[in-house]
């Protein structure tokens, strides 16, 4: 079950090179999403682009009666509908449809460690709240069940780092990678992870050459690890079957929905294609 | 106002259906579409045996409309019945069961199982998927479609509907075979081939490499292809193609289609179905109609 509605567009700032925040007053979807789930947005009285995109949850914000009411999303602009959403002001609206998708499993352990690579930051900050008992989400107890979250967060350049302020802030240990070595570590986000002390749990997300990385080193380190995917899809809501990857079964592998399955997935129980 | 249509044996509360392929197994809309508000579902094609269904990218945006290659990923029949087909039967609408089969036979079986079962209010034959390779596309001939629906008509008690493919040189005689074979209705059109290339890379964008155009490009196309059929077919026909909001609904009634079903919009605009089934007695009345059937097939034309 989703809300499928018109809201209003409060904020909608640059957070680092072509990285955007965009805040909407949705308090139906504000009091219901949870860390890992995302939503579809489209432009209303437009039929280019003719379907919604995705977009995770980055964080829900609450109004000065402390009832959660906006919802935040952090965008890259990569193509039409990214291109239209940086040209929007407060007070223009979008169509968004969600809470969809899984969301993040359960996590208690004493330390997990997060992995983004690219716009794959978004869905983590949330999570990193959740876990440290720093904000509750979906009219659940919030309660600390990590002791230590680390990011590790990779990026081309350091022009497009974007929320590390807020990932600090949340109370994770943030460490940066740069493709060129503008910033923080010089090389792949998961060359800095193996560098790192080694974490009781890893959620990935990325492009999938870090996703297929991350999954062989938590298997190596026999440890459980989630991945968040991200996949184009037409409707988000499981009616489409667009958006599907390969997931292993008793009888060998079938296709899965990405946005009803998923877009969280066991590590172990992905086939990556070589 | 009276919203009811009769198409064949076929009796439905109001003609607003949605397509096969394009509204899951229902249960994922549970919440957002009251379902009582429309005509009728049409489940997600079912085949005999299960199918993974084609690599992806199955599906690309392209102008107005989309392409898709799912390639008829399914659990197969017995997974249906067991676990789609009790939730199905529960919904206040009619439950179209849409079917593929991969041979004569193998429809046979398919349209003899669904027959066997109670609280189906009709059975859709795809005779037109066109993602699937290695099977026929029947609807591309008469014979076949004669063939198809004169078995699926003598095993199974349900009315029958024939969904017929676009990409043909002439629809009408396959329509037409349709009817002879004993079809209550045909719906038309299933979608159009096409495709899309990502030209930097030097690779077609879909992993099936072609797909079917549906969406609002497609919807000329279809609107003509339902008009030409309702004057020469003596056969109610279902319209779909790019059905977006009450104006297509109306157009294509006109144009001679007693139902219509929506697909693409279901996808992009998932609660058009609800607002469109509300908007049509205030759209009849636009008409001075007190019923959908005396608007089907009204269209004043002089040529």
């Amino acid at each position: 079950m989703f809300i499928h509605s018109q809201f209003e567009i409060v904020e909608n700032v640059l957070l680092a090179r072509d990285t955007y925040r965009l805040r909407l007053h949705a308090p139906d979807v504000a009091r219901s999403i949870r860390p890992g789930q995302f939503v579809m947005l489209r432009l209303p009285g437009t039929s280019d682009p003719l379907l919604g995109r995705p977009f995770a949850l980055y964080d829900v914000a609450f109004d000065n009666r402390q009832q959660p009411a906006f919802l935040d999303i952090v965008y890259l602009v990569v193509g039409k509908l990214t291109g239209a959403l940086a040209a929007l002001r407060p007070g223009d609206s979008l169509i968004v449809w969600g809470p969809l998708g899984n969301g993040f499993p359960a996590i208690a352990c004493p330390h997990l460690a997060l992995v983004a690579g690219g716009i794959g930051q978004t869905p983590f900050l949330a999570c990193i709240k959740a876990v440290l008992g720093k904000q509750s989400y979906g009219g659940l107890q919030s309660k600390q069940t990590v002791d230590k979250v680390t990011l590790c967060y990779g990026v081309r350049r350091a022009e497009f780092l974007a929320g590390v302020d807020d990932f600090r802030a949340a109370g994770a240990e943030v460490f940066v990678a740069t493709d060129d070595g503008s910033a923080g570590f010089h090389g792949f986000v998961t060359d800095l992870v193996e560098q790192l002390p080694r974490p009781d749990r890893l959620i990935g997300c990325g492009p999938e050459p870090m996703m297929h990385r991350l999954a062989l080193l938590a298997k190596e380190w026999a440890i459980p690890c989630h991945l968040s995917l991200e996949s184009p899809m037409a409707c988000g809501a499981g009616i489409c079957f667009s958006c599907v990857t390969k997931v292993r079964t008793e009888s060998g592998w079938d296709f899965r929905r990405v946005c009803v399955d998923g877009p969280v997935f066991d590590a172990a129980a992905l086939v990556f294609e070589d | 106002m009276n919203l009811s249509v009769q198409l064949g044996r076929l009796h439905l509360k109001n003609p607003i259906l949605v397509a096969s392929g394009t509204f899951g197994y229902a249960r994922e809309m549970e919440g957002v579409v009251d379902f009582g508000t429309l005509g009728g579902i049409i489940p997600k094609t079912i085949t005999r045996q299960p199918r993974q269904g084609n690599e992806p990218p199955r599906t690309v945006e392209t102008a107005s409309g989309m392409l898709n290659a799912i390639g008829l990923d399914n659990d197969g029949i017995d997974y249906f019945l067991a676990n789609h087909l009790p939730y199905l039967k529960s919904l206040p609408t009619a439950i179209i069961a849409n079917v593929a089969g991969k041979s004569e036979d193998e429809f046979l079986e398919l349209a003899g199982i669904i027959g066997r079962h109670e609280g189906l209010a009709a059975l859709e034959l795809n005779l037109s998927c066109p993602n699937v390779s290695g099977g026929i596309d029947f609807a591309t001939d008469p014979a076949l479609t004669y063939r198809v629906v004169k078995k699926a008509r003598d095993v199974c008690p349900l009315p029958i509907i024939a969904k017929l493919t676009p990409n043909v040189t002439d629809i009408v005689p396959i329509a037409q075979a349709a009817h002879d074979a004993g079809a209550d209705a045909v719906s038309l059109v299933n979608t159009f081939i096409g495709m899309a290339i990502d030209w930097r890379r030097r690779r077609p964008v879909l992993g099936n490499v072609t797909g079917g155009l549906s969406g609002p490009a497609i919807k000329p196309l279809a609107l003509r292809l339902v008009w030409q059929v309702a004057r020469h077919v003596d056969i109610p026909v279902i319209g779909i193609g790019g059905i977006a909001n009450i104006d297509d609904v109306m157009e294509f009634l006109l144009a001679g289609a007693s139902a219509v079903q929506l697909g693409t919009v279901n996808f992009y605009d998932p609660t058009a179905s609800v607002r469109i089934s509300g908007e049509l007695p205030e759209a009849l009345d636009v008409l001075g109609a007190t019923s959908v059937a005396e608007i089907i097939g009204s269209l004043e034309w002089r040529m």
